[in-house]
């Protein structure tokens, strides 16, 4: 190799190397871009369902009988419903429906799912038989035909409809977080702890809980995109939310009659559910993929 | 200059390689040179961290995503630069092939062995060689690899044992008659006698095809039974070559001198091994100047500033990084020929018995009632107090097993197994079980798996002391003398094994393993996952403790050397059965069973045992 190439081999070198340090940078400081959008989503989506007022421009459940359906104005930025109401106000207030029951129903199935999946992974054995048949089971039922059934003959209470899903939800979750524990309950930590004695119940709760984190902030994600997925449809068929109250599939069912006149009344509500549910997912997703790194690098 | 020497198989000048990071860019690897000829062997070694991995695959153009390389490199009259990199993709098969440690994940599991062996291969017209054409040059190519039996063609390859894997492996990168071929870390995953025929195999095809080989290893023994020549690399950067005779017998590089001394003899036992303090630093956080000083003895001032040293010829084909060897020459490559000791196994061969195994039998089941193995078959153990026994044996012998169920981590099927009055075959009831405990202990083989990631060395240990009955109050006390026992900081409890190196975590596990202050410390291969150097210090850790805390050991290896530092017994397991038992001097100088022959005779180099081959 002669002198000249040398230099040149330098130089190239120093110019890469600055070149992905600033790349380095991007990536240290934050987010991609299309993820800190959906953050943004979440954020406007979780202020709404906290302080409603503080951005709703009306009342949402003001009836005016005279202004109903008007196209988006000044006055109604996404114009009004049959009832006069305005839209724009009832999407911001639904955000409340529209969170807090996915998070409730979220939340129950993560943490049956968690207790189930240590208990049947871990001690294997009948109840693990029993666990993964009877999930096997609930998976293969039709979820939402058969929630609208019992939701339907017992009376359409909110409450009996969360419970019912979360029956139907937890398989899902169950069955990773199972896997999760299977694939570590034989090593080698594992082993060391019972060896010095530690009881079964600490090794699941001290031993494998800890080291499920990015798997059950998964589940947990994934569950709230499908949970609010599975109360729209509910609302949207007229179960669940009683009727009058500010929820995006009740309005999305309610309005689509009169799409020709205002379709904001109908449309907007829909893309407040898919903006949030996209947005869950792909969020969830990215800290998935960052919990998982920072396992791996400690 | 040299570099325009188209005598070359392979020259690498000024390579450095990078890794972007989230803390940015981190150099693996700066200023590597390599060259060598056609038909020479090379070796490639250092501890982990030393970056030779990354190197060579920079070489081989291989390098995985964030990873980048600058320099020159030119195989044969190729320049790779000013290549294309189409025309650099049909350099590698016939230019340079590569064999990697794992011959499993290698080879495709899901393609017969034979097709991966000829599925390069094309006519002269550049089409694919008919049906039959390929069968016979897979059967050929696998006999040339000493695969004679033609069936094995049509097998897959999880039907093959390692060191058939391997040779397939071998096979399927020598196809297209490379110049180069680079072998990283061949033989590590193998057994000792597996791992001499493939060497072997290596040195053949190298001399029948004129065959240059690049051997990537930690092991300085394998490096100087097959390559003319040895580069040595440490924390990123070639601190020494020289010829492997030289360099063996005259170092010129602090590093090379301990890595030398660290290695356990396995002809005679020594008072101490001579590790080497401290730990390979890891990428981003190596010293200014030379990456060894912090670790040296002979470091000077000077040593510890600047950028790396520049490599020094010494002697003709030998150059050193080492600033000082003008002056430090006469001290290294000695320390060597450390007396001999023996053993005080008499003093202990009246104590009470700990361990009693009478004709354990272990079945594992297939699934549903067929195959099923059987990993041991009627073995006789025992272990007396203090006692330090060793049970040696291949993959598949069964050691790990015997082990297990030693600890209650397993159950046999049939036999007899007293531990500490406590028999562990059949029914056992809570107070038994914390009997066992109390008495027993493993260290495991992995110290990356072998400590919760999630927790604290602290809580780790703590939890270890609550369950052994400490009170709470005294816990953090107890936590700081295991660590001081097994030589870590005490500030060492607020971290997270991740900010551990592979040495450290080993002495936390042990420390855990202490925590009930058992009479017995299994110990599962635990210095096999480790640096040679890291591994001296362990193994002295280990007799220190036995002596001080009057420890007996049950240590499970495959490796001679190791057994001869540490035990006073040993048993020879092979399929299940134990084959020879005795004293350990007297088991490894005189063998008795051709089994325990054949694993002494396949110690890479044989160097260690010269002076004991009277047997």
């Amino acid at each position: 190799m002669s002198v000249p190439d040398a230099k040149a081999a330098v130089v190239a070198r120093d110019g890469r190397r600055r070149r992905s340090r600033s790349r380095g940078r991007a990536r240290r400081t934050g987010m991609p871009v299309s993820v800190a959008l959906c953050a943004v989503v979440l954020a406007a989506v979780i202020l709404c369902a906290i302080a409603p007022g503080l951005l709703a421009p009306q009342d949402p459940a003001l009836i005016d009988p005279a202004g109903g359906l008007q196209t988006a104005s000044g006055a109604h930025l996404l114009g009004t419903d049959a009832l006069g109401r305005d839209v724009l106000s009832r999407v911001v207030a639904g955000a409340r429906s529209a969170l807090v029951g996915p998070l409730i129903l979220t939340s129950a199935t993560v943490v049956v799912s968690t207790f189930l999946a240590l208990v049947a992974g871990y001690l294997g054995g009948w109840f693990d038989a029993v666990v993964s048949r009877v999930a096997d089971t609930v998976y293969a039922l039709p979820a939402l035909i058969v929630t609208i059934v019992i939701v339907g003959v017992f009376g359409g209470g909110w409450w009996l409809a969360i419970g019912v899903l979360v029956v139907f939800n937890t398989p899902t979750a169950l069955r990773i977080l199972r896997a999760a524990v299977i694939e570590r309950r034989d090593l080698p930590y594992v082993e060391a702890a019972r060896t010095i004695g530690a009881s079964r119940w600490s090794i699941m709760v001290r031993h494998l809980l800890p080291n499920l984190e990015p798997m059950v902030v998964t589940c947990f994600f994934l569950g709230f995109t499908y949970g609010m997925v599975e109360l729209s449809a509910l609302s949207f068929l007229g179960l669940g939310v009683p009727p009058g109250s500010p929820d995006w599939g009740r309005m999305l069912s309610e309005n689509r009659v009169q799409v020709a006149q205002n379709p904001w009344a109908a449309v907007a509500p829909g893309i407040a559910i898919v903006a949030t549910v996209l947005s869950a997912n792909i969020l969830g997703g990215w800290i998935y993929e960052r919990l998982e790194r920072r396992k791996r690098e400690r | 200059m040299s570099d325009h020497d188209t005598t070359r198989a392979l020259a690498v000048h000024g390579l450095d390689v990078w890794a972007s990071g989230p803390r940015g860019d981190v150099a693996i690897a700066t200023g590597i040179e390599l060259d060598v000829r056609p038909g020479e062997a090379i070796a490639i070694v250092g501890e982990s961290g030393s970056g030779k991995s990354l190197s060579t695959r920079a070489v081989l153009d291989l390098l995985p995503e964030g990873v980048r390389a600058t320099g020159s490199l030119r195989y044969g009259e190729s320049d790779l630069s000013a290549l294309a990199p189409r025309a650099r993709r049909r350099l590698r098969g016939r230019e340079l092939a590569l064999v990697m440690q794992d011959p499993f994940t290698m080879l495709n599991p899901v393609e017969r062995v034979g097709a991966q062996v000829v599925e390069a291969l094309r006519d002269e017209r550049g089409r694919r060689l008919s049906r039959a054409a390929r069968r016979a040059e897979a059967v050929r190519r696998l006999a040339e690899v000493g695969i004679a039996d033609p069936a094995v063609a049509d097998r897959y390859p999880f039907e093959l044992s390692g060191g058939m894997r391997q040779r397939v492996a071998i096979a399927a990168a020598i196809a297209e008659g490379p110049r180069v071929l680079v072998a990283d870390e061949p033989t590590t995953a193998l057994d000792v006698t597996t791992q001499r025929q493939i060497l072997e195999l290596l040195g053949e095809l190298r001399r029948a095809h004129e065959m240059a080989l690049v051997l990537i290893t930690h092991d300085l023994s394998v490096a100087f039974s097959v390559c003319d020549r040895v580069y040595v690399m440490y924390a990123g950067a070639l601190l020494e070559t020289a010829p492997s005779r030289e360099l063996r017998d005259r170092p010129r590089h602090p590093y090379t001198h301990g890595l030398l001394l660290a290695e356990p003899p396995a002809d005679r036992r020594v008072e101490r091994l001579a590790g080497i303090p401290g730990n390979v630093p890891s990428p981003g956080t190596r010293p200014d100047g030379c990456p060894f000083a912090p670790r040296c003895a002979w470091a000077a001032p000077a040593c510890r500033e600047g950028t790396l040293p520049p490599l020094r010829e010494t002697a003709p084909g030998h150059s050193t990084r080492c600033l000082r060897i003008d002056e430090i020459a006469t001290e290294l490559g000695h320390g060597g020929d450390r007396p001999a000791v023996t053993a005080d196994a008499a003093s202990r061969a009246s104590r009470a018995t700990l361990v009693t195994v009478e004709g354990v039998r272990k079945r594992f089941a297939g699934r549903r009632g067929h195959g099923g193995t059987t990993a041991l078959d009627g073995v006789d153990l025992s272990v007396r107090e203090g006692e330090s026994v060793g049970l040696v044996g291949e993959s598949g012998s069964g050691k790990t097993t015997l082990a297990r169920i030693v600890v209650g981590l397993e159950e046999a099927t049939d036999g007899r197994a007293e531990v500490g009055g406590v028999a562990l075959v059949g029914r056992t009831t809570r107070a038994d079980r914390e009997a066992l405990r109390d008495t027993v202990q493993m260290a495991f083989q992995d110290p990356y798996s072998s400590l919760n990631p999630a927790r604290t060395v602290g809580a780790t240990l703590r939890e270890a002391v609550r369950l052994a009955g400490g009170e709470r109050a005294d816990e953090e006390r107890a936590v700081g003398e295991l660590l001081e026992r097994v030589g870590l900081p005490a500030q060492y409890a607020q971290r997270r094994p991740s900010a551990l190196s592979g040495g450290e975590r080993q002495r936390a596990a042990i420390a855990r393993a202490l925590a009930r202050r058992p009479r017995l410390l299994v110990c599962d291969e635990v210095v096999s996952a480790l640096d040679v150097s890291v591994q001296a210090q362990i193994l002295n850790l280990l007799r220190d403790l036995q002596r001080e805390l009057d420890l007996a050991l049950l240590f499970i290896t495959h490796d001679l050397a190791v057994v001869r530092q540490v035990t006073d017994r040993v048993y020879v397991l092979r399929r299940g059965v134990v084959v020879e038992t005795g004293a350990t001097a007297s088991v490894l100088d005189a063998p008795a069973h051709a089994y325990t022959r054949e694993l002494i005779a396949s110690i890479p180099g044989g160097r260690s045992l010269e002076g004991s081959t009277r047997a």
